[in-house]
Order: C-alpha cells, then sequence, then structure tokens
C-alpha cells in the first residue's frame, strides 16, 4: 500500500510540478470547447491548452524574428538577423539540393526552413521558466509528423504520378506489407523522437528544478538544471534539425528519379 | 503525468498553427529576402560585368595612349631633325651669303685701288711730262729745234709709260 503510494506520488511529482509553474492560469485538463454532432455521435473538441498557448508564443516570435530579419534585409549591408536567416537559407537550399533535383527541391524550401525555425522555436519555449514546449506533446509531434507524411506523397504523387506507387511493388509484390509498414514508421519515428526528445528535456528540467530546495542540493539542483538548460539548448536545435532534414531525406526519396 | 496518445483537436489545431506560420514566413519573410538575395546576385553579376568591361575599356584606352605616345614621340623626333636640318641649311646659307658679301666687297676694294692706281698715274703722267718740257726747255733753251723737242718729250713720255 505504502510502495504503492509512493509510486503513485513519484507519477504525479512532474504533474505537481507543472501545476506549481503554471502561472498563466492555463486550464490543466483538455479545453472543452463543444461537440460536433454527426448524426447521435458526439465528437468532443478539445485543445490541450498549454500546448495551444505555447504554440501561440513559438509562432510569435518566430514570426517576430522572421519580421526583424525581414526588416534588416538589404542588398549592401544586411541586417544580423537577415545575415543569420541568409546563411539559414543557404544551408538549406544546399542540404535540399543534395538530397534532390534543386527544381523540385525550391518547391519544398518554405516548409523546410519552416520546419526549423517553428520547431526549434517551439522546442526552446520549453526552456522558458515556466514554458512548456509544444513539442513536448504527442499531438504536435505527430501533427507536424503528418505535413511531412502528407508532403511525402505529394511529393511523390507530383513529380511521378501514379507511377508513385509502384515503388511499393518493388522490388517484388511480396515486400508490399513491409514497404507499408516501412512507410509508417517514418511519421512514426518523426513523431516519437522529437517528442521523447523534449518530453525528457522537461521531466529532466522539472525534476533539477524539484531538487531546488534549499542550499543542501547545489550541486544537484541549480547547477545541474543550469548544465541541462545549456545541454538542452543544444538538444532543442539537433531536434530540429533532425526532424528538418529527416523530412527533406524523406521527400528527397519520394521524388528521386532512380 | 502519462503520455497521452488520445489523439484530439489538439492535433489539427497544431497542423493549422503550422501551415499559418509557414504562410506568413512566406509572405513577410521568405519572399522579400529571396528577392533581395536575387537582387545581390544580380548586383554582384552586374559589378562584376561592369568591372570587366571598364578594364577592357582601359586596356583599350591604354593601348590607344600608348600609340598617341609613340607617335608624339616619333613626331618630336623629326620635328627636332627638321629644325636641326633647318638651322644647318641657314647656317651654311649665312656663311655663303656672307662668303659672297665679302668677295665682292673685296672686288669693289681692288676696282677701288686700280681706278685710283689708274688716276695717279695718269696724273703723274702729266705731271713729269710738263715737268720734264720745262727742264727741257731751262736745260736747252733755244737750242733745240721744235723736231728735237718733240722726241726729247717723247722719250720722256716713254719713260714714264714704262714706269707702270
Amino acid at each position: 500500500m505504502a510502495a504503492e503510494h509512493g509510486h503513485h506520488e513519484e507519477v504525479d511529482f512532474i504533474t505537481q510540478m507543472h501545476h506549481n509553474l503554471n502561472i498563466w492560469g492555463l486550464p490543466e485538463e483538455p479545453w472543452h470547447l463543444g461537440d460536433i454532432m454527426v448524426g447521435s455521435l458526439h465528437i468532443p473538441i478539445e485543445l490541450n491548452a498549454a500546448t495551444v498557448f505555447f504554440t501561440w508564443v513559438a509562432m510569435a516570435l518566430t514570426i517576430l524574428i522572421a519580421l526583424v530579419a525581414a526588416r534588416g534585409a538589404d542588398v549592401k549591408r544586411p541586417g544580423k538577423m537577415a545575415a543569420m536567416f541568409e546563411l539559414l537559407f543557404d544551408f538549406w537550399r544546399g542540404l535540399i539540393n543534395q538530397s534532390m533535383d534543386p527544381k523540385k527541391g525550391a518547391h519544398i524550401f518554405s516548409l523546410v526552413v519552416t520546419f526549423f525555425l517553428f520547431l526549434l522555436m517551439c522546442n526552446l519555449v520549453g526552456l522558458l521558466p515556466t514554458g512548456v514546449a509544444p513539442t513536448a506533446d504527442t499531438q504536435t509531434t505527430f501533427a507536424f509528423a503528418m505535413i511531412t507524411f502528407s508532403m511525402i506523397f505529394i511529393m511523390g504523387i507530383k513529380y511521378k504520378g501514379a507511377k508513385y506507387f509502384k515503388h511499393y511493388l518493388q522490388p517484388y509484390p511480396f515486400f508490399l506489407p513491409i514497404v507499408i509498414i516501412e512507410d509508417l514508421a517514418k511519421p512514426l519515428t518523426l513523431a516519437f523522437r522529437l517528442f521523447g526528445n523534449m518530453k525528457g528535456k522537461e521531466i529532466m528540467i522539472l525534476a533539477l528544478l524539484g531538487l531546488i530546495t534549499g542550499t543542501a542540493h547545489w550541486a544537484g539542483g541549480f547547477l545541474g538544471n543550469v548544465i541541462w538548460l545549456l545541454f538542452s539548448i543544444f538538444v532543442s536545435a539537433i531536434q530540429a534539425f533532425v526532424f528538418t532534414i529527416l523530412t527533406v531525406a524523406y521527400i528527397g526519396v519520394a521524388v528521386d528519379d532512380h | 503525468m502519462n503520455i497521452n496518445l488520445d489523439f484530439n483537436a489538439t492535433l489539427l489545431a497544431q497542423m493549422f498553427h503550422f501551415v499559418l506560420v509557414l504562410i506568413i514566413l512566406r509572405l513577410v519573410a521568405y519572399k522579400p529576402m529571396m528577392n533581395i538575395i536575387e537582387q545581390r546576385q544580380k548586383y554582384v553579376a552586374d559589378n562584376i560585368a561592369a568591372a570587366e568591361n571598364q578594364k577592357a575599356e582601359a586596356e583599350k584606352f591604354k593601348a590607344q595612349y600608348e600609340a598617341d605616345l609613340q607617335r608624339a614621340r616619333e613626331e618630336a623626333k623629326a620635328i627636332v631633325e627638321r629644325a636641326t636640318k633647318a638651322s644647318e641649311e641657314q647656317a651654311a646659307q649665312i656663311l655663303e651669303s656672307a662668303k659672297a658679301e665679302a668677295a665682292k666687297a673685296k672686288e669693289a676694294a681692288l676696282a677701288d685701288i686700280q681706278r685710283e692706281k689708274d688716276k695717279a698715274v695718269t696724273e703723274l703722267r702729266d705731271q713729269v711730262a710738263s715737268l720734264a718740257v720745262l727742264v727741257a726747255a731751262k736745260v736747252v733753251k733755244g737750242s733745240l729745234s721744235v723736231d728735237e723737242h718733240h722726241n726729247l718729250v717723247q722719250d720722256a713720255v716713254k719713260e714714264v709709260g714704262q714706269l707702270q
């Protein structure tokens, strides 16, 4: 009984930390907006309030830095943010052109850069005090993975037409189930990789934060948290990059002619 | 806390959010910045082309100036040569005319001398003749016939003529 109780408390610790840090007064249960009635079926419309709220924060920040960059854009002397964006553009254009024909790549350029910027911002929002990374919610990572998944098909069909589906039967038709599993694995792995990293990061932050109760836990709490936050910046960037580069690679395979 | 795989409207909301961000970024950042980058590429290409043009033009001008300089040098050389020749000619001419004038002056002087000499001789001859006559008359006063007188004079004249 005691063990069970202890286990229960341990599980609840993160929830408790979330509750303590929720200075924004966001609903902790999914936000019920109403129901869609389809015949006699009630489909509830629910939003994870914290996820949506911090997505808005991330959107605002992404758009803000984009505006700053666009304002600094100049032919002769670009501003600092503009120069950084140009580096970013060159970087992603280079990676896209490596994995597909530049003509085809031009179509996904905006998508790829937005993926990177927005994911990076979503990941970093989780590092703000009281912040929750929208990407530490499976809803978000699956939403983004679904976009990648759709783009694989859209781009594949756009450049190959019905022939795109031929690869399901290659090299032998009986590979079909394997190829289908492979296809489904792409968005699943994308979503879970990002989610796992971001959730892990969040749990570590909250756990280390929970250790800051007094001077006794300096090394484990404050110092550990500082080091972990530094590492988290790195992880946030890496995960945004990984998600984006895999999106490029998957689309590259889909539109490849060979 | 548990990992929840019950998908709700958040999934759709997040897809919508992403598409919204994509559209906004495309409008406010990517398109204008791509334009700027293209403009810069064009600017750089134009500048390179202009620099190349200018270089070619400069080479052309340089060649032209070098040719002009060469021509100017040749002309200067020709002018100096011409001037030297002209001055030499002039000097020679001056010398020539000086010589000619000197010769003329000498000739004139010689002629003058001759004339004066002739005049002096003639005068002397006349004077000698009359003097002789006078002397003879004094010496042979009355003893001399006219013929003898005449011969005497003639001799004297001859003698004086030989003086020349």
